[in-house]
């Protein structure tokens, strides 16, 4: 017998004994994942928050500080500029890199491209070349004396001298925003195509008959109904791209340390300086900050929403 | 009431075991260390058997192994590469809990000062290694050894650095190529830096004396006092005068601005545009060789100091109960044998000084043609000052060339570079006092 | 062109005029994609074109000429790493790793997504928690915990994690929100199929493309995964590609000629999984499972 659900200030019907009842189910569906959550993924991360309230340089024995290493974050400068430059950079690279990402993807997607999991493949293939590569390619392109860019700038006459590009705080962290964009718009792209293909043809043929153009199409039909999709990409575009490490580690800290990312802040701290306590209180810092972020994120209206049961 | 009378008894029981576990744990240390070495009372070669385990970063060290092995027939020796930075957290984790620890694990020069001083770290003058290293070349001597004198780790290399001139264009623009005529025409930086001049001026500005100031800091960088004095930041006030150099290069013209390794760097390396690079005896990987094209391409003339850069250094573990036979490998990469085969298999420099004197007036390498260049070396490595390995004065070095750089780079003066470097130092290192 | 078009009747011009714009905008999206297409390509052509160049050329140019050194590199690497037993090691460890990867985080993401149990919120709030603290650290004290329990210099740490990855938990939930309608889910249990079989006769077909997408990116991850096996594994013989191709290099340098070899070696399994999943994320699973 049918019942009205009241779900979030939505209604549907629902067959209450098929459904309902059924939830407890769940638990068995995410145990598998929690017991080895619980043995393998919780523990390095409890053991790192009490890193963060010791003195450790790995070799004695842990020293418990307190709230020490604390105090001395709220005052670090530089953890704060890291925060700063760590923003900046993510701004720059992720609004370029989803754009780029859901065109390509809508694109892709439409049927007059054929070939198209060739051009899957080729916009992934930034993702998977080796850093030093990536290095290697944007040392050359922006090098202050020999780099291609500075070639081509003289060359039409933008430029009369080569410019430094790595010496503008601003400049050098635009480069590495580019670089970030570069190596992961090909990996948004493919999460956006997994979602549209999870939406129904069905659909664009009722709106094809109905006349609507193509614009009209991925505006009112395709990108509501990526919804979720596009919100795993916002999500994990601020948890993966406030972490960013292993891009700017290769182009340095730039200029009055305007690169410096927190994680690399982080690393040096602990793997180069040997200073664990304080790298784990760094650690845990970024965590408050990645979190904020993703709490706003979830503010954007449209973002956090009903969920569909 | 019968509850807390277990409790009791179990407690007491714990107490016991515990107790007799730290006995015969620390009795079995020692027992296996003096009895169960089967190498105890081996002499010769043939005499050692075993298997010895070695950690390092890079994989040449099978090499050694191989050759090590040739001369100790019954010895098996295992090597385990681990490359990359987290090399040193891996040897971390495995001392930390006892797992696994090798005999053998090799240290960075740029790390090596904070694993040397701890109790981990066999006390390798109690084996008798002040014999091994007392023909050392006195800085790779120095940085093995601890803080209280004993010697802690040992290296089987020097890695002194040089100019490397292309000699076309030393003939060119310098009047000659002849090395100790080069040589004296760099004797200072004053000197460079007006010769710098005069190049640029004569090649139209084509051509550099040298590649970037970097060159003035990294070959006179081991020359200062140490940063830190009785937990207190000090600076020497010879850093004004590398700062003054660096400084005048840029503001006259001197370099070509291109930063050490990168790709214009190599370019112009192989290809001319600048005359003379400041290279550690290790940077020949950079040199394209192809069908002999680099031989006799360059000179090698002095730096005004000597320096060097990077280099490996080997420890024994103090827990290992092998440390009679691993004492055996270090004495044998230690030797003049295996120095003089590393000399011509790999062109790595000696550590030994008698190896150098050996060389001397013979050792020749491709890319100088006839130049005797161990000769030119042994100078400048004799030059270099023996100081201990610490724990962050390399570091603490980095950050004032970082705070250097950024002021010659923004035409600001060495009192803004000061500032700057002591805000660093402040923030990465909040145990020195900062004045 | 417009005289031409002014004598035809206005139906017919609309119809050219639109068919010409369509052909226009066709024409500059297909150059779009193509120069897009060839500054993605020019790095990983780059990369592979390097293997076959000597260390001197390699870290100052890039190079897009073949060179030939490809047989001397290879000679170099093989000779101090057991390199095609680091292949074999690392595809056995990748692919249980997949496989369980995306099992069991299917499997979790869709009951988070449809079933409403007591501190499913919390739960997953929780997953996601932990996602935002920077990993870096972690090693240090999963080290300790592995070692703990015995695991040291086995395949089990670095396998057995795969089943609690928060990043494809979040992605299968997402997913199953969007593409899993509960009134399927309905029909099939007024079917009388069970809970699990409902999940595997309905809800993983219609998650195709996303296992599928899913499939690239944990192999991937998996297969270049370097800290984890370098630090866990203590024997060369069971180490990892990734790792055994990082040790080749000498006390000074790095020997990137080697290296490289090593790398396009290894490029190869990750080209022929991307081959395989891609068809599937185009594959229309989807029409076929609606209209059933």
């Amino acid at each position: 017998m049918p019942v009205f659900v009241e779900e979030e200030g939505e209604s549907a019907f629902m067959f209450k004994k098929n459904s309902l009842n059924k939830d407890r189910y769940g638990y068995y569906f995410v145990a598998p994942f929690f017991l080895s959550f619980f043995i393998f993924g919780l523990g390095p991360i409890l053991y790192s928050f009490y890193l963060s309230f010791t003195s450790w340089s790995g070799f004695e024995e842990p020293v418990f500080v307190g709230l020490a290493n604390y105090e001395r974050l709220i005052h670090d400068e530089v953890f704060y500029q890291s925060i700063l430059n760590t923003l900046i950079i993510w701004i720059f690279s992720i609004i370029p890199q989803l754009s780029i990402a859901l065109i390509l993807a809508l694109v892709l997607h439409e049927k007059f491209i054929k070939g198209s999991h060739f051009f899957h493949a080729i916009f992934y293939f930034p993702n998977i070349i080796t850093p030093v590569t990536l290095g290697v390619m944007f040392a050359l392109l922006f090098d202050w004396q020999t780099g291609s860019i500075n070639k081509i700038l003289e060359y039409i006459g933008i430029v009369d001298e080569p410019v430094n590009w790595m010496n503008d705080p601003w400049m050098a962290r635009a480069i590495v925003a580019l670089a970030i964009m570069f190596q992961n718009f090909g990996f948004n792209m493919l999460v956006f195509l997994a979602g549209l293909q999870a939406i129904s043809k069905d659909l664009y043929e009722a709106a094809e008959v109905d006349g609507a153009s193509r614009l009209q199409i991925a505006l009112n039909i395709t990108i509501p109904l990526m919804r979720p999709v596009i919100i795993f990409t916002l999500i994990t575009s601020v948890i993966g791209g406030l972490q960013i490490f292993d891009a700017p580690l290769m182009l340095g800290k730039g200029p009055d340390n305007s690169t410096l990312t927190m994680i690399m802040n982080l690393y040096e701290t602990a793997f180069v300086r040997y200073d664990y306590g304080y790298g784990a209180t760094i650690a845990y810092g970024a965590f408050v900050v990645i979190a904020l972020a993703t709490i706003i994120t979830f503010m954007v209206p449209g973002v956090r929403n009903k969920k569909e049961v | 009431m019968k509850n807390v009378k277990r409790l009791y008894v179990c407690l007491l029981l714990l107490l016991a075991f515990s107790i007799l576990g730290a006995c015969s744990s620390n009795s079995e240390k020692e027992s296996s260390a003096a009895k169960n070495d089967p190498n105890a009372n081996a002499s010769a070669p043939e005499d050692f058997k075993g298997t010895l385990e070695i950690w390092t970063f890079f994989a040449d060290v099978e090499k050694m192994a191989v050759k090590f092995e040739e001369e100790y027939p019954n010895v098996k020796v295992n090597v385990s590469v681990f490359p990359g930075d987290q090399y040193q957290t891996k040897l971390m984790n495995a001392i930390n809990t006892k797992t696994d620890v090798p005999d053998i694990f090799d240290l960075e020069k740029g790390y090596m000062g904070k694993f040397m001083n701890q109790p981990f770290v066999a006390d390798l003058s109690a084996m008798g290694a002040d014999d091994l290293v007392k023909d050392y070349v006195p800085y790779v001597k120095e940085l093995g050894t601890g803080e209280d004198g004993s010697i802690r780790a040992i290296s089987d290399h020097s890695s002194p650095g040089a100019f490397w001139y292309h000699r076309d264009l030393a003939e060119k623009y310098l009047g000659t190529s002849d090395p100790a005529k080069v040589s004296e025409m760099v004797s200072s930086w004053d000197k460079i830096i007006a010769l710098g001049k005069q190049v640029k001026e004569k090649s139209n500005g084509q051509v550099s004396l040298i590649s970037h100031y970097g060159d003035a800091y990294n070959s006179e960088k081991s020359h200062q006092e140490m940063w830190v004095k009785e937990n207190t930041l000090n600076i020497d006030p010879a850093w004004e005068t590398v700062f003054n150099n660096m400084k005048a290069i840029r503001d006259e013209n001197v370099d070509a601005k291109l930063g050490y390794m990168s790709g214009g760097w190599g370019d112009a390396l192989n290809e001319g545009g600048v005359i003379m690079f400041a290279n550690p005896a290790w940077a020949g990987f950079m040199i394209d060789n192809e069908n002999g094209a680099a031989a006799g391409k360059y000179g090698l003339a002095k730096t005004p100091s000597g320096y060097f850069e990077g280099g490996t250094y080997r420890a024994i573990y103090e827990g290992s109960e092998n440390k009679k036979l691993a004492y055996e490998f270090l004495a044998f990469i230690a030797g003049e044998e295996w120095q003089q085969y590393n000399l011509e298999q790999t062109g790595n420099m000696p550590a030994l000084q008698t190896v150098y004197e050996k060389n001397k007036d013979t050792f020749t390498h491709e890319f100088f043609g006839e130049q005797k260049i161990l000769d030119t070396y042994y100078d400048l490595v004799m030059d270099i000052p023996a100081v201990k390995a610490t724990e962050n004065n390399d570091e603490i070095t980095t950050l004032w060339y970082d705070a250097a750089s950024e002021a010659i780079n923004s035409g600001e003066s060495y009192e803004k570079a000061l500032s700057d470097f002591k805000g660093f130092v402040q923030n990465q290192y909040p145990d020195i006092e900062v004045k | 062109m417009k005289n031409a078009a002014g004598t035809l009747p206005p139906y017919e011009r609309e119809w050219k005029k639109t068919k010409r714009k369509s052909l226009f905008v066709k024409t500059i999206i297909w150059i779009f994609l193509l120069v897009a297409a060839i500054i993605c390509l020019i790095p990983f052509y780059s990369m592979i074109i390097t293997s076959t160049h000597a260390n001197a050329d390699i870290t100052r140019k890039l190079l897009l000429l073949p060179g030939d050194h490809f047989l001397s590199n290879y000679e170099r690497l093989i000779d101090v790493v057991p390199l095609w037993r680091g292949v074999f090691n690392s595809l056995f460890i990748t692919i249980v790793s997949t496989v369980l990867g995306l099992y069991f985080s299917a499997l979790s993401g869709y009951g988070f997504s449809k079933y409403r149990f007591k501190g499913n919120s919390f739960l997953f709030a929780a997953v996601l928690a932990t996602m935002m603290v920077p990993g870096q650290l972690g090693i240090i004290g999963y080290f300790r915990l592995v070692n703990e329990m015995g695991l040291i210099n086995t395949y089990w740490p670095l396998i057995l994690p795969s089943i609690s990855d928060a990043f494809a938990l979040f992605f299968f939930k997402q997913v199953a929100d969007g593409a899993v309608p509960k009134e399927l889910l309905d029909s099939a249990r007024i079917d009388g199929c069970g809970e699990l079989k409902t999940f595997h006769r309905i809800a993983l077909p219609l998650m195709a493309p996303a296992i599928a997408t899913l499939g690239i990116f944990l192999f991937i991850g998996k297969w270049n995964e370097f800290l984890q096996p370098m630090i866990l594994i203590f024997d060369t013989e069971l180490q990892t590609l990734p790792v055994m191709i990082a040790s080749v290099r000498s006390q000074f340098n790095v020997d990137y000629g080697a290296q490289y070899v090593g790398i396009v070696i290894s490029i190869i399994p990750v080209l022929i999984v991307f081959a395989i999943f891609s068809k599937q994320i185009i594959g229309n699973v989807m029409s076929g499972a609606i209209k059933e």
